[in-house]
Formats: structure tokens, sequence, C-alpha cells
């Protein structure tokens, strides 16, 4: 899934500053996995926002709403009743989420209340990881369902580098090193041999695109 | 209202230092107080007797474990209509779940640093992890004893220039 | 024509040493550093950006060496350039008659005096060397299109036995040699014992005969340094034996002391078969160099033609 942080309140506050309307838009999906911007934070964040206005005595509306999905135009269009009562809207969707509704509603001022940052995985209660930076071409046959794109600090195909210590990587003593994983799992599956050939370089114009990359899928089409 | 001699302290300075606005510096603090159900002496009756003895400043809210309280909570309280809202706990260890009150503190925490970054006292927020099991009632009047020196609540009390 | 190459094809011992660049624009800085090493090492290796902290570039310190006349090896990171800048530098520094590279994979980021940018590692170390020898021997850039002149470079790889995993190490040399790797240089040693035992696992692969080894030594400065490295640097081994050795001395002869290590170092490990020569990284600390090298027994060095 995605994730994503609060942004801090002060950052917040001072983008509402110029708006008396607001509507907090959470999303129910990967946000609300990593706590970010599901209906309890929007709730939360929405009251905060509404109890530092009334400290400093300021006129502000806001009220919450969460769709299941922000980033699917289908979830979004049903804000079409409400959104003319509103003259801002505080989104705590991903990157995603907040340019659909933008995208949808383009005459609304909308603002990132989060800050989006990986693609990751919830590894254990309240601790998220990064685990794929969509490279758009998946090589974790090769290296037995370890990604050495995201988990090696230096993107090695054909690593370990010399900075490998204890099976930790160098940049942070809490950082496994991807190799060392990827060796450790390769000989589990008596496969090591496969990093015996020299993996050649990406093609990194997969992830790069023309522009934002996109997917079109006519069956999938009306 | 019984205050110990600590609060009496407290209320002085309150009265010394001023609140900064134009309200009663007497009037009485309002305190959101939930608890486990589990708090001795905190069945309906008891709840009753309290509701009656102070009036509108305590509301009272009990819980099947503290574990069920949510960050929210304590905001909404403070957003609404509380100078402070507390918690009570069973004692560390006790917990009839095992974590809930361990989870609520968690909880209790990250509310008490979400009113912080907004300006507010993070005492307005606190938990009491009821280690010497008291009632109910000595409980609430402990609370309100700790609280009484803050001022009331600029989110319900806009401070006037 | 690369002097170490020659050194090398001739089956003699061959020395290199280090130069770091200065974190300025002054040329003086790196001639200073020559007229230190000249004559010491059969050629002079220029780091890239050491510690991800910049410093004069490589490629333009080794154009200074070559035209003080000297043979530099021109050390080249992968963390701070794409394909394009890579290979572009690679026929640069081959038309300034550099003729020596060394491929590696850089420190990260994160260590130097420029974190928040973006590590660029578009290819790896072992990659880079493929992409090099493809230039020079198939006389293409990677993808097959032609050069109108192939550049001339000996190439070379890091190795360090002592980085995890260490079973590991040897399969990762073997693919630095068929990548195209003519000459290793490894991390500076101090365990002897494991150092034995990574050559021998090279030996029994057969490696030793395909590229030339060069052992790597770097002579301690004090016991703090020692400490350092040893808590700090990954892929450094220090023995207790040696920290001890080094505390044991006032630190008014430390220095010495650094010194005679360093030597026997050399000593033991010209016993060692497989070993084709000395790299000697003396970090701001070139002077030392001169004299672990007479004291090993390595001078005179032969004379360098440039041609």
């Amino acid at each position: 899934m995605i994730t994503a942080e609060q942004k801090p309140i002060d950052e917040i506050r001072e983008m509402i500053a110029p708006y008396k309307r607001i509507l907090a838009l959470g999303c129910g999906s990967c946000v609300a996995e990593c706590a970010a911007g599901g209906e309890k934070e929007t709730a939360m964040l929405a009251s905060t926002l509404r109890m530092a206005a009334k400290i400093d005595g300021r006129d502000l509306l806001i009220h919450e709403k969460t769709v299941d999905r922000q980033c699917v135009k289908d979830f979004i269009l049903p804000l079409d009743d409400i959104i003319d009562q509103y003259d801002a809207v505080l989104s705590l969707g991903c990157g995603a989420g907040v340019q659909a509704v933008a995208e949808i509603f383009p005459d609304v001022p909308i603002m990132p209340a989060l800050n989006t940052e990986f693609i990751g995985e919830t590894r254990d209660q309240g601790y998220w990881v990064e685990n794929c930076v969509g490279c758009g071409d998946c090589v974790l046959y090769d290296f037995g369902g370890i990604c050495p794109l995201t988990r090696c600090s230096k993107r090695l195909l054909n690593g370990p580098c010399g900075g490998s210590r204890d099976g930790k990587c160098e940049v942070d003593p809490e950082v496994p090193c991807a190799w060392q994983l990827i060796i450790e799992r390769l000989s589990k599956f008596n496969a090591l041999d496969r990093l015996e050939k020299i993996y050649q370089p990406k093609d990194w114009s997969m992830k790069q695109g023309l522009g934002p990359r996109n997917i079109i899928r006519e069956d999938q089409q009306r | 209202m019984i205050f110990s001699g600590e609060t009496q302290m407290k209320s002085a300075l309150k009265l010394e230092t001023g609140c900064n606005h134009d309200m009663d510096e007497n009037r009485e603090q309002k305190l959101a107080l939930f608890y486990c159900e589990r708090t001795p002496e905190s069945s309906e009756q008891d709840k009753q007797s309290l509701e009656k003895k102070y009036g509108n400043s305590i509301r009272l809210f009990p819980i099947p474990c503290s574990g069920r309280i949510e960050s929210l909570h304590l905001l909404r309280a403070l957003e609404e209509f509380a100078d402070a809202a507390y918690l009570i706990t069973c004692p560390e260890g006790e917990c009839r779940y095992f974590e809930g009150n361990l989870r609520a503190k968690k909880r209790v925490q990250k509310a008490q640093e979400i009113i912080k970054s907004i300006g507010l006292e993070g005492e307005r927020i606190g938990i009491v992890m009821n280690e010497h099991t008291k009632s109910l009632a000595r409980q609430a009047e402990e609370i309100m004893g700790s609280i009484s020196h803050l001022c009331p609540s600029p989110v319900l009390h806009p401070h006037r220039s | 024509m690369s002097q170490l190459k020659k050194i090398l094809d001739k089956g003699d011992l061959a020395v290199t040493a280090e130069c770091g660049p200065p974190k300025g624009a002054d040329p003086e800085a790196i001639f200073k550093k020559a007229e230190l090493l000249r004559g010491k090492a059969d050629a002079i290796n220029v780091t890239d950006n050491q510690t991800a902290t910049v410093r004069m570039s490589s490629l333009a310190a080794c154009g200074l060496l070559i035209s003080a006349g000297l043979d530099p090896v021109l050390q080249v990171v992968v963390r701070d350039r794409n394909r394009i800048a890579l290979q572009s530098d690679i026929l640069g520094a081959s038309a300034m008659g550099i003729r020596n590279v060394l491929c590696l994979s850089g420190d990260h980021q994160s260590f130097g005096n420029q974190p928040q940018t973006m590590g660029v590692f578009d290819l790896d170390s072992i990659q880079f060397i493929q992409v090099v020898k493809t230039m020079r021997d198939e006389g293409t850039i990677w993808g097959g299109e032609p050069l109108t002149k192939s550049p001339e470079l000996f190439i070379g790889a890091v190795a360090n036995p002592f980085a995890d995993p260490l079973g590991f190490r040897p399969v990762r040399l073997a693919k630095k040699i068929r990548a195209g790797a003519d000459f290793i240089q490894t991390q500076c040693v101090y365990n002897l014992d494991r150092f034995e035992e990574w050559m021998n696992m090279a030996r029994e692969r057969g490696l030793t005969e395909q590229v030339n080894i060069l052992a790597g030594v770097t002579p301690l400065k004090s016991s703090n340094m020692a400490k350092y490295m040893k808590k700090r640097v990954s892929g450094i081994d220090i023995p207790d034996e040696l920290i001890k050795r080094m505390e044991e001395t006032p630190k008014n002869r430390q220095r010495e002391t650094g010194i005679n290590i360093c030597v026997e170092t050399i000593q033991r490990l010209k016993e060692i078969q497989g070993i084709r020569g000395f790299h000697i990284m003396a970090i701001e600390w070139e002077e030392a160099v001169g004299e672990i090298v007479g004291r090993a027994g390595l001078l005179p060095r032969p004379s360098f033609d440039q041609d």
C-alpha cells in the first residue's frame, strides 16, 4: 500500500489560513491502514484544527467526510452534492487522492494534509516499511523475493558492496543488508548459483516513463 | 468541594496570575472523566451520586475497558465542553484484557502531543493508572484538585484582547 | 601504456599509492602530493569524492598527475553519475592519457557533506566494469553503438575480504573478473589470518591466476585511529593484538609503530601465493609511503616512460 504521514500541524494551519469553510476529506484505503488519513485520523485532525481556530478567535467551519478510496473517480463524484458548501478541501489522501479530487473539482482549492512516502507493507502493528519502488519490470524472482532496488541502499543488482557489516547496511545499523537477506534466502532454496551470473544494467526508462506513466486497458473500459 | 492544601495554593496562584480574560476566575473547572468500569465503587449508583455532587463540573463516561478510549474522544471532549479530559485505568499489569490500559496510555500520550502542538497545556489531558485502587469518587476529587490551577480552556473561552 | 600494467605483465610486484584530492580548486595540492609519491609507487590512485564528500574531481586531478609525468589510476564511483556521464568520463580519461581506472560503488551519499543529494546508482560497479571492458575491447558504448576510438584502460576493481557475508566474497570476486577486471586492490589488511583464508578461497577457484591482486595496506597513525577504524569503518578488521600494540606505545612513537606494522604486514603478504603487489593507502600521510616502500624492500621502482 501507499504510506503517508500527517504534515506538521503548523504547516497545515498555514495552508488553511485563507479559508473559512473546509471539507476535511479522508480516505478509507492505504492511508487508513497506516493511520494517517482514515476516518479516525480525519476526525482527529478536524477537531484539532477547530480547537486551534477557537483559540485564535478565528471563524472556521470544518466538516469531515471519508470516502472509500480517494484515488478513484467514481468514489469522488458523489462529493459533487456537497462540495459547493466549502471554499476549500483539506485532503488526507495520498498524493494520488489529492490530485484525483483536484481533477474532478478543478475550481476548488485543495490542500494536502499528508506527506506521501512509499509503497510498503505493514510488517507489524505500527510499523510500515518500504519494499517496492515501482520500477515497472519486477525482478523479484531473481532475488528470492527480496527487491534489491528498494532494499539495497545503493540499488546494486550485483551486490553486496563492501559496506555490509554483520548483516547490516553501512548507512544505518538498523537497516538489514538486502544482499545478506538475498543470499540467505537463495541459499535456502539452493539457488545461490543464480547470483553467479552478472545481472545486466536496469532499464530505468520503465520507471521514468515519458511524463507520468499510465496504463490503458480497453477491456476494462465502459 | 474539598480542596487539599496544595490545590488551594495552586488556585490562589491562578487568582494572582490571572487567566487573562473576562470570565469569573472562580468558575468551576469542567472535567470529562472517562473510567474503566472496573474502577472501585463506580456503579451506576455511584455515578449518579457523583453527578449530583459535582453538577456540571464533571461529566462521567464509563467504558468497558480503558483500552476502548480513542485519542479522538479526549480531543472531542476538549473541543465541545471540557477544560480537561482524564482517563482512569486499572493498575499496570491488571487490565482484564491484558494490554487495554497500556494502549490507553499511548493514546492519551498522543492526544497530549496533539493539544500541545496547538498551544494547549498538556495537562488538560491525563491518565491515572489506579495504582492504589482508589474509588471513583476519590479519584474524581483528586483529579479535580490537580487541574484546578488551569485557566478555563481557551478553546471554549477565546481570549479577548 | 599503463606503467602498472607493464610491471604486472612482467610478473614483478607492483606498488600503487593513493592521493586524495583537495576540498578546493588549487592544483598545487595535487602537485605537492605527486612529488611525495614520485618514484615511490608505480601508479597513483586518485579517489573519487570519497566518503561522499565534495572534492576536486578525480578526473581533473588525474589529468594534473599526467601533466606531472605520473601514471594515475582514475577511481570512479557509480554513486554520482549515470551511464552517459560514466562512459563520457571514460572516453575523456583515455584521451588525456589516463591508462588505469578503478570501478567502485562508492560510499553512500548520507555519509558526506551533501546528504540531501540523490544517489544515482544507475549502474553498479560490476556492470560498470563490464561497460568499460566493452568500450575498450569491442569499441562500442553500452548498447552497441560504435566508438570512433576505443579507450585504452587497464581495468581495476576493489575487493573486501573482510566484509560480510564472508562466504560470498569469492563469488563476487569471480564476477568482477568475469566482468572484465584486470587488477584488484583490496581493502587494507590487518588481519592476516582472515586475509589468507580469503586468498585460499580465491586461489581454489583459480581466481589468482585470472587477475592481479594487490593487497591493500594502511599505516596506523595512532591508537585512536586504530580504535576508530575498528569500530566505525565497515569492512575493516583490526585484530585486538594490533590495537594493544599501538596503545602500549607512547604517543610520540605511535606513528613509528604504525609504519612498523605496515612494513611487517607487507613482508608477510609477500609470502602469500597470488599476491601481485601492494596498494598503500596512507590517508593524509603521503610522506609515509616512501619510508614504507623503502623498508619493505620494494625500492627502487622501475622507471616510468610515459608514451
